[in-house]
């Protein structure tokens, strides 16, 4: 039950923590670290409100203790932004009225851009089935769709 | 909301987890993707006194050797998803984990943590049964394996003793001619199966079976091989009525308890549909391999 | 009476009816919108609830000497310590005899999860463990779980004056007499069932004393009024308390009520530290308020055309074991109970009974969603037995402006749901339906709705909105209004852009604090739009007015010929020349004329009497349509959503983006309701309280709503708006049902419309009932 220091990159800066082993990687990034992006939603790895980008993979923040981040890179959506400009899947969301309460959107985000990044001409039916795991209460998911397939449409990006 | 706290120790080898493991007796635990530890830490379920960390202790890797294919314990599910093994050698593998919980469980969550969890309404357990892997483990007396079928207990419990550990999945290569299924009924998307099935069917040239196995998961206290109630197709076409037989006596064979969403009755009458949906698909895949 | 409304030509408006992007959803992408536990203070204390294990039982005892010794254990609260431990709502608003709620349970519990300790504690972690070593003894009771057996004599009373909360009659005609003349009389039981709000962002807030001894909470709620209940339990006088809402993560009716707020009250009260509380998604799921689950008995008589001559209505609401906001619920589900039809008489009797179960309260629709599911059945079964099509059942019998309602009072605006019905059925267009494969089956279905949006009249809604404007031309809007994240604080910005002409990007709206913000009610029943934004309207009318004649002067024109727009005021037959809007409030300041002003917005006004169920009861309505397309796998009973087209005639559209998105939004919330979701409870104890367990649809599960938007008849929100908050949720389960039908020939009368609950009526089923195992 020692204290440990754990060291990762978080958003593109060197990050440490000193923590004990029993606190999970979502506690520490919201307590100890002001990574309050990312949202405790259900504990249980299944509403995706936590999800952040270890070494590029989406994984929920719930469900991994943060020591076992020691040495990984973590992204947020604070990290998605880059010298302050919007992310082009953040515009996308703002143009396509994508977000309205906004607490599945840093999650639906990061697995969004994880999921375009690796299948750049996804279709939408292929967005609909990478979105599957994150819920969303308000926008019944359509505006999600239309704003993620404009993002892939886009070329720019 | 929070795990009591608890010791944690990170192997280097599966070795070394070993020891630690023998060192913590009965207050330990292994972690490997967590997907399941966690929150039955956090939900306050389950208060281990030490984690042991095997994430460190092997790679995630996916071999072939001879017939077999060799997978260890720390492999995730997404490594099983994309391995390009497995697309070729034994793609219902790769199928039942892309069934696994939602993307960011299978980002972490591992084969040797499904098995060792032994949860019967899993994909990757029921898929090991049908597939007849066999499940290397290490403990302090040494190495032994076991084939799946003698693996899983009962709810959560496995062959698994004191400080023994899941290192390896070691997989028979499946006959190239032999067609395979594994479907599965689920209430919504990423979640854990109502009930799952998992076929594999070997036609001879006239389109007869030869061989056919089954296993299927959320219909028990463990995952619950089948390939009794398909010994009647052996020598016919896999066609109904045989196929819809084989789900009556499958149906006949197991003893579902009831689900939150799912009552006994139901899950024995959706495992009929499935098994016969799984052994006509398999057959279709074996007459598509031979075509 | 019908209202002339006034509307504004769209071509005349510049910011409304334009999807401008709020602020906040920029702050919302980028991870930046700080929401009720992301605040932090330094010395914070942690909450925890001690909740009640069994739903009926005496307290016997109650010790917490374990919890106090675990180190970091500031406090440890039961009923004892609440100064006054009641919430005593009298929510009929009819002066009904209240039953109060603990704020901690005393001596008795009365549902499983209910409150009966509290922990503060240095850490979170700490204040878990300290609220499990709480030992609770207690002595089991008989409970009832069932409204309606909670209704027959000699149920175990679930309070002391019985379990009959509330009993709305409504009645209009002679319903026997009418009845007695139909050629044929339609009768159906509906039931539905419990269903959690379950928005993403769990009850959290933060509480501490400000530096004037007044005791501060920042919390997520749709309600900061709740103000002065929070300082009536403290006994304080209400100035002593401010409440901050925060943008929500979503409240759907389930933030209406108190969550947090009591217990962080007593915890910041007692211990003079920042407390901070949140509530694990399990516990609340266990035991924050659900949707009631209806029993409706319809009985309705038709003649042979299929004019409906009488509809005679029964429903039992499960209240569960406090009023909450049952007594309205049940009153709106009676108002509504016969849809947006006429009738040539009807009676509706609405009850609500206490039962052993968690307590109902708030949920989007509002009672009037669950009564969709009654009346739109009996329109297909109207259809079948006079053997018309269900769609001429509902043109045949559709409300018209100045058709009376049940209550005898008027429809006073237009009715739209057959222009509805007509875009609905047009979108999903019959021609692509095609009969599915073996066992797929493919049906259509639809289901039109009447909501009800601002509170009851009787009531007497008020509410108060601020505008200034800054001597660089800036504009400021402060409304006490909370904000769900269905852009209540936008759409108010944009109200004041309009009519002062001013640049969105321009207009800071502050929303949600007692202290600072005038109130303007809760967001609930759809009112805000309608409430704070008529206020928003006037305060932003009324300050043009006051400084207009200011720029009249130095422009040199009647007012009539200035228009303000683009930051400017400005000739409208000679843009040329204006004055910024800084110049005019700087020249109106010159003038000891402070461009500013709150404007004051109070409902229409009208009686209601309980006894005769006759009088005014809403303002006005929002209609609509939705039309769908299922596919029935009749082996497994698994019923697929393949297309969904929703419409609802919005009056005027303030932001068309957001508009559909609560179109959207609500119909998949529908969708879930009628399928998946289901807060299973077996003798008020629920069989899960895992999230995995609560089924709310993924973007696998259903298909891509199209959202019609129609602008036909105006409403009396502001620019002829009329609410959109609620309406789309309601149609579903109906519409679902309906498409069922049309697949697989058989009708289900109770949701959810399980796949086990489908392939028992269509007689595959197994032998069900078997959920103990």
């Amino acid at each position: 039950m020692t204290r440990r220091a754990v060291s990762f990159e978080l958003n593109g800066l060197p990050a440490e923590v000193w923590v004990e082993p029993h606190r999970t990687l979502l506690e520490v990034l919201r307590e100890d670290l002001g990574a309050t992006e990312v949202k405790y939603g259900c504990g249980e790895g299944v509403c995706g409100t936590c999800t952040v980008l270890l070494d590029g993979e989406s994984v929920n923040a719930c469900t991994v203790l943060a020591v076992q981040a020691a040495g990984h890179t973590l992204t947020t959506v604070r990290g998605l932004a880059t010298e302050g400009q919007v992310h082009p899947l953040q515009r996308a969301f703002l143009q396509h009225g994508a977000s309205q309460c906004g607490f599945c959107t840093p999650g639906m985000l990061l697995v969004a851009e994880e999921f375009v990044r690796e299948h750049p001409s996804a279709s939408r039916d292929d967005v609909r089935r990478a979105l599957a795991g994150n819920l969303c209460r308000c926008t019944g998911y359509t505006k999600i769709l239309d704003a993620v397939q404009a993002y892939v449409a886009d070329g720019d990006r | 909301m929070y795990a009591d706290p608890f010791d944690y120790a990170a192997a280097g080898s599966w070795a070394e987890a070993v020891d630690l493991l023998r060192q913590g007796g009965e207050e330990a635990k292994v972690i490997a993707g967590g997907q399941s530890l966690i929150p039955m830490m956090t939900l306050r379920l389950a208060t281990p006194g030490l984690l042991v960390d095997v994430n460190g202790a092997d790679a995630s890797r996916i071999e072939r050797h001879d017939g077999r294919i060799v997978i260890s314990a720390v492999t995730r599910h997404a490594d099983l998803e994309r391995s390009p093994v497995l697309a070729t050698e034994c793609p219902m593998l790769a199928e039942a984990a892309s069934l696994v919980g939602n993307v960011r469980v299978r980002h972490r969550g591992t084969i040797g943590g499904t098995l060792a969890h032994a949860d019967p309404a899993a994909e990757i357990p029921c898929a090991a049964l049908v597939l007849g892997a066999d499940i290397t483990m290490l403990g302090p007396e040494g190495e032994r394996r076991v084939p799946a079928a003698a693996f899983f207990d009962t709810y959560y419990t496995t062959a698994l003793r004191t400080a023994e550990l899941v290192t390896a999945v070691e997989i028979p290569v499946p006959p190239k001619d032999a067609g395979w299924s594994f479907l599965e009924l689920l209430r919504r998307a990423s979640d854990f199966a109502v009930v799952a099935v998992g076929a594999l069917v070997t036609l001879d040239e006239g389109g007869r079976c030869v061989e056919a196995r089954l296993a299927a998961a959320g219909v028990g206290e463990r995952p619950v091989d089948l390939t009794e109630a398909a010994q009647a197709l052996v020598g016919e076409r896999v066609e109904d009525p045989a196929v819809r037989e084989a789900g009556r006596l499958a149906g006949a064979a197991v003893e579902p308890s009831a689900a939150v969403h799912a009552s006994s009755g139901y899950r024995r009458a959706m495992l009929e549909v499935f098994v016969r949906r799984a052994l006509l698909q398999a057959a279709e895949r074996a007459r598509g391999a031979a075509a | 009476m019908t209202a002339p409304v006034e509307v504004t030509p769209r071509e005349e408006l510049r910011v409304v009816g334009t999807s401008v992007v709020g602020h906040d959803f920029e702050e919302k992408v980028q991870g930046a919108l700080a929401y009720a536990d992301d605040w932090r203070m330094p010395g914070v204390l942690h909450g925890k609830l001690v909740r009640a294990q069994l739903p009926s039982a005496r307290i016997l005892s109650i010790d917490a000497s374990d919890a106090t010794k675990l180190p970091g254990v500031r406090a440890v609260l039961t009923a004892a310590d609440v100064p006054l431990n009641e919430v005593r709502e009298e929510a009929s608003g009819l002066g009904l005899q209240p039953v109060s709620m603990p704020v901690l349970a005393s001596d008795r519990v009365r549902y499983h999860g209910e409150p009966v300790a509290v922990v503060a504690a240095e850490d979170p972690a700490v204040a878990e463990r300290a609220a499990e070593l709480v030992i609770v003894e207690y002595e089991d009771l008989p409970g009832v779980f069932d409204p309606e057996a909670a209704l027959e004599p000699g149920a175990p009373s679930v309070h002391e004056d019985g379990n009959g909360l509330v009993t709305w009659r409504f009645e209009r005609g002679d319903v026997e007499a009418a009845i007695a003349r139909a050629d044929h009389v339609v009768e159906g039981t509906y039931r539905t069932h419990h269903v959690d709000h379950a928005y993403m962002e769990p009850e959290a807030g933060l509480g501490w004393i400000d530096p004037n001894g007044v005791l501060t909470l920042r919390v997520s709620t749709q309600v900061i009024e709740h103000v002065r209940e929070i300082a009536r339990i403290l006994g304080l006088p209400t100035t002593r308390v401010r409440v901050m809402g925060t943008y929500m993560g979503g409240g759907f009716g389930g933030k209406e009520d108190m969550t947090v707020e009591p217990y962080l009250a007593l915890l910041v009260w007692k211990t003079r530290r920042p407390v901070r509380m949140v509530w694990s998604r399990q516990e609340s799921l266990l035991a924050r308020p659900k949707r009631h689950p209806f029993v409706m008995r319809y009985r309705t008589g038709v003649s042979g055309a299929g004019e409906i001559l009488a509809q005679d209505v029964r429903i039992v609401g499960d209240a569960g074991a406090y009023p909450l906001l049952s007594p309205r619920v049940l009153f709106a589900g009676g108002v509504t109970a016969c849809g947006p039809y006429r009738a040539g008489a009807a009676r509706v009797v609405a009850v609500a009974a206490f039962t052993n179960n968690v307590p109902t309260s708030a949920f989007r629709g509002f009672g009037a969603m669950q009564v969709v599911f009654g009346y739109e059945s009996q329109i297909e079964r109207i259809a079948e037995a006079v053997g018309l099509s269900s769609k001429e059942v509902r043109e045949r019998n559709f409300l018209r402006q100045g058709d009376p309602l049940v209550t005898g009072e008027e429809a006073e605006t237009h009715v739209g749901a057959p222009e509805c019905m007509e875009a609905a059925l047009g979108a999903l267009g019959e021609a692509v339906r095609r009969p599915g494969a073996g066992h797929l089956r493919r049906g259509v279905g639809l289901a039109c709705n009447i909501q009800p949006y601002g509170r009851s009249r009787y009531i007497g809604d008020k509410a108060q909105c601020w505008i200034g404007l800054e001597r660089d031309g800036s504009v400021t809007v402060r409304a006490g209004v909370t904000d769900l994240g269905g852009g209540q604080a936008a759409s108010l910005g944009q109200i004041a852009a309009e009519v002062l002409g001013a640049d969105p990007s321009r207009v800071a709206v502050h929303i949600g604090d007692t202290a600072l913000t005038p109130l303007t009610g809760g967001t609930f029943a759809t009112r805000q739009l309608y409430m704070s934004g008529n206020a928003a309207l006037k305060a932003a009318t009324e300050l043009r007015g006051r400084i207009a004649p200011v720029a009249a002067e130095l422009l040199d024109v009647p007012v009539d010929q200035l228009e303000f727009a683009q930051d400017q005021v400005r000739i409208r037959t000679n843009p040329a020349r204006f004055l910024s809007l800084g110049e005019l409030a700087r020249a109106a300041e010159d003038q000891g004329l402070l461009p500013q002003h709150l404007g004051t917005f109070i409902a229409e006004a009208g009686e209601f009497d309980p006894r005769t169920g006759r009088g005014k009861t809403f303002p006005d309505y929002t209609y609509g349509c939705h039309a769908c397309e299922v596919e029935v796998d009749t082996e497994t009973g698994v019923v697929r959503v393949i297309r969904y087209v929703a419409c609802h005639d919005v009056g005027r559209a303030i932001n068309p983006v957001r508009v559909e998105g609560q179109i959207q939004g609500g119909a998949v919330q529908g969708i879930g309701y009628a399928l998946t979701e289901d807060v299973a409870i077996d003798d008020g104890v629920p069989r899960s309280s895992l999230f995995a367990d609560y089924l709310i649809p993924t973007s696998m599960d259903v298909p891509d709503v199209q959202a019609i938007v129609l602008e036909i008849g105006p409403g009396k929100g502001p620019f002829g708006a009329r609410g959109i908050g609620e309406p789309p949720i309601a149609p579903a389960a109906a519409a679902i049902a309906n498409a069922v039908a049309d697949a697989v020939g058989i009708r289900i009368t109770s949701l959810p419309i399980s796949p086990e609950r489908v392939l028992d009526a269509l007689g595959r089923g197994p032998a069900v009932g078997d959920f103990s195992g």
